[in-house]
């Protein structure tokens, strides 16, 4: 939902047709074309991989292959004492109606514990938590409708005893 | 009776207003598409020879308007209507609306649409035409269906009657949670189809699901064309068809398809449709009737060097259905959906800002898909169908991998990073296949490693501004102003990446 596991990820080198990369300290180096369209041939290995990519707010939407993402910058160049993080709201991840709210205020839930269902599409999506967490605040209403990306509830952490 | 049809319209969006008005052209029929208010700008309209706005971008006031749609027709003076499959396919109100019109319905009549379309009705019929059914209880009654399940053993399948794609179905797996599935799939039965009817069957262990394509003409003709496997589901939904199932010879080719054509013709079927079975252990089992054209029919086309688009709107004219040979070699379809199947094929939604489609011999691709397209959640998920060819089952398999390696869509989440992975699995390779497979083997899936170091590459890269940064505006952002003959690359640093979910 808010944020997923994090990766430094450094370009060390670019020369022609090749790229060396650092990914959570694992040096990578593959071969590289870029073609007309705006997308590149990144071989890593035997497997080759078409990539493209754009950037959109905070967003940085990537294909490579058959797979899709969306990633965030934390930070440009930053130390890499990063540490995750527990993602602090849950958010609706496309639109759609509130069907039900299955956790009150105040309550301590454990990974994968569900917390609300919506409905979408004519098909009924539940979320569940991604962590130990609290909950902080309730935002949406039964039957309320929500926009993607809308907060639905807050979370925090689980006090430490 | 012929009766020479004119001017098409198109009941649907999506690729397959795209791929019925291909079929109409080819045929000479000018061609009329209709589009709601989110539809304005999308491939079907542009591609028709007129276009009818019909409503709003809610489904219940546009494509599933049977009003908005009839006056489309009407005043575009159009003399048959296909529905394609969802939205008003299946709804016999529709089909006798347009017979009343004096319209041609390209597909069966509303009589056999109704005899058919209800599950439990079909199943009466099958038991009449001599067509196996699964054990089942016709009742929504919470102490009835306990008896029933008492009888035949948990767990129990909970399903719409007027049901289809596995919307409104759910598994009672013990009795303390019978009462929640009923009511659960009574509400989204309602919620989907505008009736909350159900009923209840013994659950199968872990058959296949196998399927025949039929075509039935105004002659009294019905042909089978052969089998379709469509196992690999997720939620009841198919992922991913193959013909011919791996599971079936000959000789069940044959009872199988006598059973389906038996089925069809006890109600006079005209037009194509798919008769669906579960199969275990040998055993077939009647699961419902599809009385309209079903998503998967490439898999067939190509086997059969048939386009049955054409061979429904000939049918429609009046004319005989074509002898259509014998089959070759075998085929796959793979179903690109807007969906994040590393949650649990969770809906996206998103703008397209990049696309790169497969364009290999033996390779069939139907989309609508364009850059600049704008999938919201107002309709089905299916972004694009896969179709590979082989001689034999593994040639189609190694097609299929090369395909579905060679798709790029970035701005939209999509379902082809999990299907390559099927399709690459040992198991899947083996033809080792059931309706449980993905539980199976692929609960918890997540992108390889390898394909997610590549993503993460392109993410330094768009965020270096130096790979697809048509969208990104200036790179000259923060004043940096690069030469085109000067390598962006000494400028790079680290960058921290953080993956939304």
């Amino acid at each position: 939902m808010g944020g997923g596991p994090a990766h430094e990820v450094e370009i060390v080198s670019m020369l022609d047709g090749g790229i060396a990369v650092r990914i959570d300290g694992e040096e990578i180096s593959a071969t590289m074309e870029t073609l007309a369209d705006g997308s590149a041939m990144l071989a890593i290995g035997d497997r080759r991989h078409r990539i493209s990519g754009t950037k959109r707010g905070n967003s940085i939407l990537v294909a490579a292959g058959a797979m899709s993402a969306e990633y965030q910058i934390v930070e440009a160049r930053g130390s890499s004492r990063q540490v995750g993080l527990t993602a602090p709201t849950v958010d609706a991840p496309m639109p759609g109606a509130v069907l039900k709210i299955l956790v009150e205020e105040g309550a301590r839930v454990a990974t994968n514990d569900p917390l609300i269902v919506l409905e979408a599409m004519k098909t009924e999506t539940t979320l569940s938590a991604e962590s130990p967490a609290v909950i902080k605040r309730v935002c949406v209403e039964v039957g309320q409708r929500v926009d993607h990306g809308a907060t639905l509830i807050e979370l925090g952490p689980v006090p430490e005893k | 009776m012929k009766r020479p049809l004119k001017k098409l319209l198109i009941a649907n969006r999506g690729e397959i207003a795209l791929r019925v008005i291909r079929s109409a052209r080819l045929l000479g029929l000018k061609t009329v598409a209709v589009f709601s208010e989110a539809d304005r700008a999308s491939a079907h309209v542009a591609e028709a020879d007129h276009a009818r706005f019909i409503g709003p971008a809610s489904p219940a006031e546009s494509y599933l308007n049977i009003d908005a749609v009839m006056r489309a027709a009407i005043d575009s003076g159009a003399d048959a209507i296909h529905p394609g499959y969802g939205f008003l396919s299946e709804r016999p109100a529709f089909a006798r609306a347009v017979e009343d019109a004096g319209l041609i319905f390209v597909g069966p009549s509303s009589a056999a649409m109704g005899a058919v379309g209800d599950k439990v009705a079909a199943r009466r019929l099958a038991m009449g035409a001599g067509v196996p059914v699964v054990p089942g209880i016709e009742t929504a009654d919470a102490a009835s269906v306990r008896t029933f399940a008492k009888k035949v053993g948990y767990p129990i399948l909970v399903k719409a009657s007027a049901g289809g794609g596995g919307r409104g179905m759910r598994v009672g797996e013990e009795a303390s949670t019978l009462e929640a599935a009923l009511e659960s799939a009574a509400r989204e039965a309602e919620a989907a189809f505008g009736d909350g009817r159900i009923f209840v069957e013994k659950y199968l262990g872990k058959p296949r699901h196998i399927e025949v394509q039929i075509l039935g003409d105004s002659h009294g003709k019905i042909v089978a064309l052969g089998e379709r496997e469509c196992s690999i589901q997720r939620r009841h939904q198919k992922l991913i068809e193959e013909s011919p199932s791996v599971a079936v010879d000959e000789k069940l080719r044959a009872q199988i398809c006598d059973a389906a054509i038996r089925l069809a013709s006890a109600v006079g079927y005209q037009s194509a449709g798919t008769v669906e079975f579960l199969l275990q252990d040998g055993e077939f089992y009647l699961l419902e009737v599809n009385a309209r054209l079903q998503v998967e029919h490439p898999v067939t086309e190509i086997r059969f060097g048939c386009d049955l688009v054409a061979e429904q709107l000939r049918i429609a004219a009046g004319e005989h259905v074509s002898d259509l040979g014998a089959p070759r070699g075998a085929t796959i379809e793979c179903r690109i959906t807007a969906e994040d199947a590393e949650h649990g094929f969770r809906p996206a939604v998103g703008h397209l800002s990049y696309l790169h489609l497969p364009n290999a011999p033996g390779v069939r691709v139907d989309t609508f898909l364009t850059e600049g397209v704008e999938i919201g959640a107002y309709y089905d998920s299916l972004l694009a169908k896969v179709i590979a060819y082989g001689a034999s089952r593994e040639e189609a398999r190694r097609r299929m991998l090369m395909a579905l390696d060679d798709i790029a869509i970035v701005g939209i989440n999509h379902s082809t990073a999990f299907l390559r992975e099927v399709i690459a699995s040992e198991h899947f390779a083996r033809g080792e296949l059931s309706t449980h497979f993905v539980d199976d083997h692929f609960t918890g899936w997540r992108p390889d490693a390898a394909i997610e170091k590549a993503a993460l590459i392109a993410a330094a890269l768009v965020a270096a501004r130096a790979l697809g940064n048509r969208e990104s505006g200036s790179s000259n952002a923060n004043g940096k102003i690069e030469r085109r003959d000067q390598s962006p690359w000494s400028t790079l640093g680290g960058f921290q990446l953080w993956e939304r979910r």
